[in-house]
């Protein structure tokens, strides 16, 4: 799969039977029907930023494979992303399990517990070696051997080890498995790091965000299917068809930005206009993400759109390095919550000036200097 | 009394660079204050402030670049006033005797004024901190720039600095350089007058014009 | 006497680990410990205070609103600003929407299987199916047809060999007691209620941006604009939008879920009396009728209820809680044996139990990332049941009567609701009050806006100069009744920034392990007498601890008091 050009001018009639009648009879077999598929595959392309074109790939791809192994471990992590999961549009949650994949393992939503739990995952990691998806949700502490995240007796770092080095990959959801995330914000109480720099020898994809789109999720698996390769990424292991923009760069209120059309208190004229959040701290302009294109919620909306600056949480270390959240720039580090980076450098300004000037007086008065000295070139 | 003679002492290049790099640190601290603390001044969206504010930043930044960069090459090739080794002294024992020399003079511990044709050595080596501050400004100014283009070459010859800086500590690091050369300027401009005054040597009419007077050779 | 461990507790947020010890077929004793710590309460020192409900927000993905709510309220107590009105409605339609949603999921995705047998809705006969539906709703998705397409879904799916997070479960387990004809029924609700849950909490997403986590919370207010002449703010179109949403949301509740939770009770009456827990509940309040900030305006009222005693209802004092660390892995600068109030509550995390990978925990001593809080000394249940029963002893008069009305149609009297079964069917009954209530609080939202009442924020104090505390501390409590109960936040601001925050949130309250007396916590109290038809697949023991809707990141392992040798739950 994947060497074969499907979908464009050149298909075979063979191809094109193939393509409307055997593989509709398979999907409509899983209650879905070929209509809806196509929509689905469409929506998929357009997600991956593909041309239209892909859709009928698309399709093949997900028509032939035999719905991949995932496993999903939780760790340090709030459920947000799972969570997220639940809200996938594009496709449900329900196409997720019962047609697209074969989520074996998946704490929050499976029917087993305790050993019965992790003797599935056993299970995959028995039979599947080398061939499954791992998702991972949360950070993975590393400090005191681990004892801040157990399950079933084991620490997070000794499952994270096993599970994600024998996976073929491995996606970080969410900015606590991509870069350490809240645990690890300052002052990281528990040693708390993302799933790359615990375990460095497994192929990471990482998926930020709090929690991250689900959209991008699936969008990645399908790649994945599609490609049979992993999608290109950028330094931080983010896929270009998601995290390849700023924010500010595809923002809905950047006309306002650049028009010099603020909000300047929450609920005042300009917020009722939906002019730019600059002002109320948003990060927008720091940030690599989808959101002002994919938004959230079925295209619902996103934070900017709703109202509220962008909190930057797709980027590394966003807690400690974006807060204050409501400021334009960060607190300078050893002054306190109020000092602006204005207000210190206007204070540096005006004490030399201040220096300068007393200086001058007390040149002016001073006489006698000796102007004898040996001139030096 | 000394008699004063007349010399030329800062070649055209220099001159240039010095009011291309004044022109250009008032027009982004001016533009730049605004980017960073912007006042709602668009009536409609049509005016597009930012938009200008932002295009003229960009254009003066490139402006200070150039200048900076030909500063510093004439370093190599100007006259020993302009040589990079004036900027250097500490480098020499009678470098690091005459910064001395300077700094009790300015702290009034000394009464002896320090003559000199070019820059005094405590001038020196403060421009080449300057500088180098200057160059950190260029480089995270591009690199924050680069950022509405990820795939561009000057992304990739800037990337590198977001494994010294966060995104938002470089904005900070930006930002305060700015207002370190506002104070530089306050000293720059009071140091060049009073040795104006003390020297007697036209440190201010010789940035205008090249000539300098200095004491006759005896 | 044997020990049973489970763990991971599944199909709950997070990691929960309860070891129990079973004799006779009964569970003697049990222990409850969260196996996972990350510290926020650390993380969010010397940070700005309007900063922190983004920070607690992340407490939790599931009830994703409920940190952030109480967080900004202890802000604003502290402070001492005054929301505008429209601001608290828009909170309280975002409050009664996630507990509707976060309740159906509860249900159908993390409780339900615990009482319904998928694979036995394989053999149901899809007429006998729609003839059980048509009997308690008129659903529009009633006929045979309808479950005949979702019967050949599953079977298609099980063809396939591969049964993904249904694998492994305790399927055909004795305890199930269900027809195959309402297993197919709940069936096909659990992938109904799938779809419905993500539309429905797109109100969420319109009034705050996403869910999970919507941004749009702020010390004094909210962040959505209001401007029926724009188009970036909430206006008609919005409203109508959101309107429609509310209206599918008790659709889906009257029709579907209600029935449907009746239904199932009566196959499992005999857990009316099982799992009674602590006997003393704690609540709140929810539901501000005003911006005055006056207890006798929450809807859901505040109260406490002692040893059952629905006739007294005892007022809340915050000072009376606090929270002991004898059996949790904390140590107080004090020393054991003594409980903090929240306000000089500490989190110096220090473990002392097992290195991992360990098969027991030291229950005689510490065991669990869980502090212990006690209001006077007492453990309290929180929850629906709690915010149920306190409604009813305070004279509620909706609560009164969609209580009584569940209880006569299940033909058992009040004490049945000290139970699992209660629990589950007081999260059912709040959910149906809820969706009535809510479009209440949108007409008065569209009321203000057509009066002109466009406020959604009080700047007064926003901008931290004009905190003025004269360097005093200042002090300040956000109470919250989140879906699985009371939750509360203490915060301290000095200097502007945050010198101590304390959240005691429900599970903490239910999920606490023993205190300095040795009390057990509302989950270890609940699991003692529960039935084991088989030690092995100790599903009754999930049914209990289900009921609760446990929110917390450990896992549940079950062990013996005398230390008897540890039983492996063997797999299937």
């Amino acid at each position: 799969m994947g060497k074969k050009r499907v979908g464009g001018k050149g298909d075979s009639t063979e191809q094109k039977i193939k393509r409307d009648f055997v593989e509709r009879s398979i999907w409509e077999e899983k209650g879905i029907s070929r209509r809806d598929f196509m929509k689905f595959c469409s929506a998929m392309s357009a997600a991956l930023a593909l041309p239209v074109t892909f859709a009928p790939r698309i399709a093949e791809a997900l028509d032939q494979v035999k719905r991949p192994t995932l496993v999903w471990l939780e760790f340090q992590d709030c459920a947000g992303n799972t969570e997220a999961l639940l809200r996938a549009s594009s496709p449900t949650v329900t196409e997720l399990v019962l047609d697209v994949l074969s989520i074996d393992y998946h704490e929050t939503i499976m029917a087993a517990a305790g050993h019965q739990a992790e003797a599935a995952l056993a299970k995959v990691l028995k039979e599947q070696k080398g061939k499954y998806i791992v998702v991972v949700e949360g950070s993975i502490p590393l400090k005191d051997n681990g004892v801040y995240c157990c399950i079933g007796g084991r620490s997070a770092l000794d499952i994270a080890r096993e599970v994600c080095g024998n996976a073929f990959a491995t996606i970080a959801v969410g900015s606590c498995a991509s870069f350490g995330g809240l645990p690890a914000a300052a002052p990281n109480p528990t040693g708390a790091v993302g799933v790359k720099e615990a375990v460095p020898n497994a192929r990471v994809i990482n998926l930020p965000g709090c929690p991250l789109n689900p959209d991008n999720l699936t969008a990645t698996v399908v790649h994945y299917l599609t490609f049979n390769k992993l999608p290109t990424t950028d330094s931080l292991g983010r896929p270009l068809f998601a995290y390849g923009k700023r924010i500010h760069d595809a923002c809905e209120r950047r006309p306002h930005f650049d028009a010099g059309q603020y909000v300047e208190s929450w609920g005042d004229h300009g917020h009722k206009k939906g002019f730019c959040l600059y002002k109320m701290g948003c990060k927008g302009p720091e940030t690599f993400h989808n959101c002002p294109t994919q938004r959230y919620n079925e295209k619902t909306s996103w934070p900017v759109a709703a109202g509220h600056g962008c909190a930057g949480c797709s980027e590394p270390q966003f807690w400690d390095t974006m807060t204050p959240f409501y400021k334009r720039l960060p607190n300078v580090p050893g002054f306190g919550i109020e000092s602006t980076a204005d207000k210190i450098g206007a204070g540096i300004a005006v004490a030399t000036a201040a220096a300068f000037a007393a200086h001058g007086v007390v040149s002016a008065l001073r006489k006698g200097d000796d102007q004898s000295g040996k001139k030096e070139d | 009394m000394t008699t004063m003679v007349i010399k030329y002492v800062w070649e055209v290049p220099v001159r240039v660079a010095h009011w291309v790099n004044f022109l250009a640190i008032v027009i982004l601290s001016v533009t730049g204050y605004y980017i960073g603390a912007p006042k709602t001044l668009g009536v409609d969206p049509s005016r597009f402030v930012m938009g200008w504010v932002r295009f003229i930043h960009f254009v003066a930044a490139y402006a200070f670049t150039v200048s900076v960069l030909s500063r510093i090459y004439w370093a190599f090739v100007g006259n020993s006033y302009s040589s990079w080794r004036a900027y250097v002294p500490w480098l020499t024992s009678e470098g690091r005797y005459r910064m001395l020399e300077t700094f009790r003079y300015y702290t009034f511990m000394s009464r002896k004024v320090p003559h000199v044709t070019g820059h005094n050595a405590l001038a020196g080596a403060t421009y080449s901190l300057v500088y180098c501050l200057f160059l950190v400004q260029v480089a995270t100014g591009f690199a924050l720039y680069a950022e509405h283009a990820p795939a561009s070459v000057m992304h990739k010859l800037t990337g590198w600095l977001f494994l010294l800086f966060s995104n938002q500590g470089m904005r900070l690091t930006h930002h305060l350089l700015m207002w370190l050369f506002v104070a530089f300027a306050i000293h720059h401009v009071y140091s060049a007058w009073l040795m104006d005054v003390k020297e007697r040597g036209g440190v201010m009419s010789g940035i205008f014009g090249g000539y300098k007077s200095v004491p006759e050779k005896e | 006497m044997d020990k049973i461990v489970i763990d991971p507790i599944t199909r709950i947020e997070g990691h929960l680990r309860i070891e129990a010890a079973v004799e006779g077929g009964r569970v003697q004793d049990a222990w409850s410990s969260s196996t996972m710590f990350r510290g926020i309460e650390k993380i969010l020192k010397t940070r700005d205070p309007r900063d922190a409900w983004y920070f607690t927000q992340r407490f939790c993905g599931v009830c994703t609103t409920v940190h952030s709510i109480a967080s900004i309220r202890c802000v604003e107590n502290a402070l001492k600003i005054k929301i505008p009105a429209n601001a608290e409605l828009i909170r309280n339609i975002i409050i009664g929407i996630q507990n509707v949603q976060d309740h159906v999921i509860h249900f159908y995705h993390l409780h339900a299987l615990d009482w319904v047998d998928i694979t036995s809705a394989l053999k149901a006969d899809p007429a006998g199916t729609a003839r059980l539906a048509a009997s308690i709703s008129d659903w529009p998705n009633n006929s045979a047809t309808y479950f005949k397409a979702v019967q050949d879904k599953l079977q298609a799916f099980v063809n396939t060999g591969r049964l993904g997070p249904f694998a492994n479960a305790y399927w055909g387990h004795p305890a199930y007691r269900l027809p195959p004809e309402a297993n197919l029924l709940a069936t096909a609700h659990y992938l109904e209620a799938l779809d419905w849950q993500k539309e429905v909490i797109r109100i969420h997403a319109i009034l705050g941006s996403k869910n999970p986590h919507p941004q749009t919370f702020l010390v004094g207010g909210m962040a959505i604009a209001i401007d029926p002449d724009s188009q970036t703010a909430l206006n008609d179109q919005k409203l109508s939008e959101i309107r429609g949403l509310l209206k599918k949301a008790q659709q889906f509740v009257e029709k579907v879920y209600l029935p449907d939770l009746k239904a199932i009770a009566s196959f499992y009456k005999e857990w009316a009396g099982i799992g009674g827990g602590v006997g003393n509940f704690l609540s709140y309040g929810e539901y501000p009728q005003d911006n005055s900030g006056k207890s006798e305006m929450l809807w859901m009222p505040r109260g406490i209820i002692l040893n059952q005693d629905l006739s007294k209802l005892h007022p809340v004092d915050h000072l009376k809680i606090s929270e002991y660390v004898d059996h949790s892995w904390y140590s107080y600068t004090d020393g054991p044996g003594k409980g903090l109030h929240p306000w000089s509550g500490e989190t110096e995390a220090r473990y002392t139990g097992p290195q991992p990978p360990y098969k027991e925990l030291d229950t005689d001593h510490k065991y669990s990332w869980v502090k212990a809080p006690r209001y006077a000394d007492k453990p309290m249940e929180v929850g629906p049941l709690a915010r149920l029963l306190v409604a009813y002893a305070a004279g509620h008069k909706e609560v009164k009567a969609a209580v009584n009305g569940v209880l006569s149609d299940l033909k058992v009297g009040p004490e049945a609701l000290f139970s699992t079964l209660g629990r589950t069917a007081a999260r059912g009954i709040e959910t149906l009050l809820i969706t009535r209530e809510l479009p209440k609080w949108l007409d008065q939202l569209v009321g203000n806006i057509a009066g002109g009442d466009l406020t959604i924020h009080n700047g007064e104090k926003w901008d931290p100069s004009s905190w003025h505390s004269d360097g005093k501390i200042l002090d300040g409590y956000g109470w919250h009744e989140a879906p699985r109960g009371a939750l509360g936040h203490w915060i301290r601001i000095k200097d502007k920034q945050i010198l101590n925050y304390q959240a005691v949130v429900p599970s903490t309250w239910n999920a606490s392990p023993r205190d300095a007396k040795g009390l057990r916590g509302p989950y270890e109290a609940a699991l003692v007498g529960t039935p084991l038809a088989d030690p092995t697949k100790p599903l009754e023991i999930l049914r209990t601890i289900h009921s609760f809707d446990p929110c917390l990141a450990c896992a549940v392992h079950v062990v013996d008091p005398d230390g008897s040798e540890l039983v492996r739950v063997k797999v299937l």
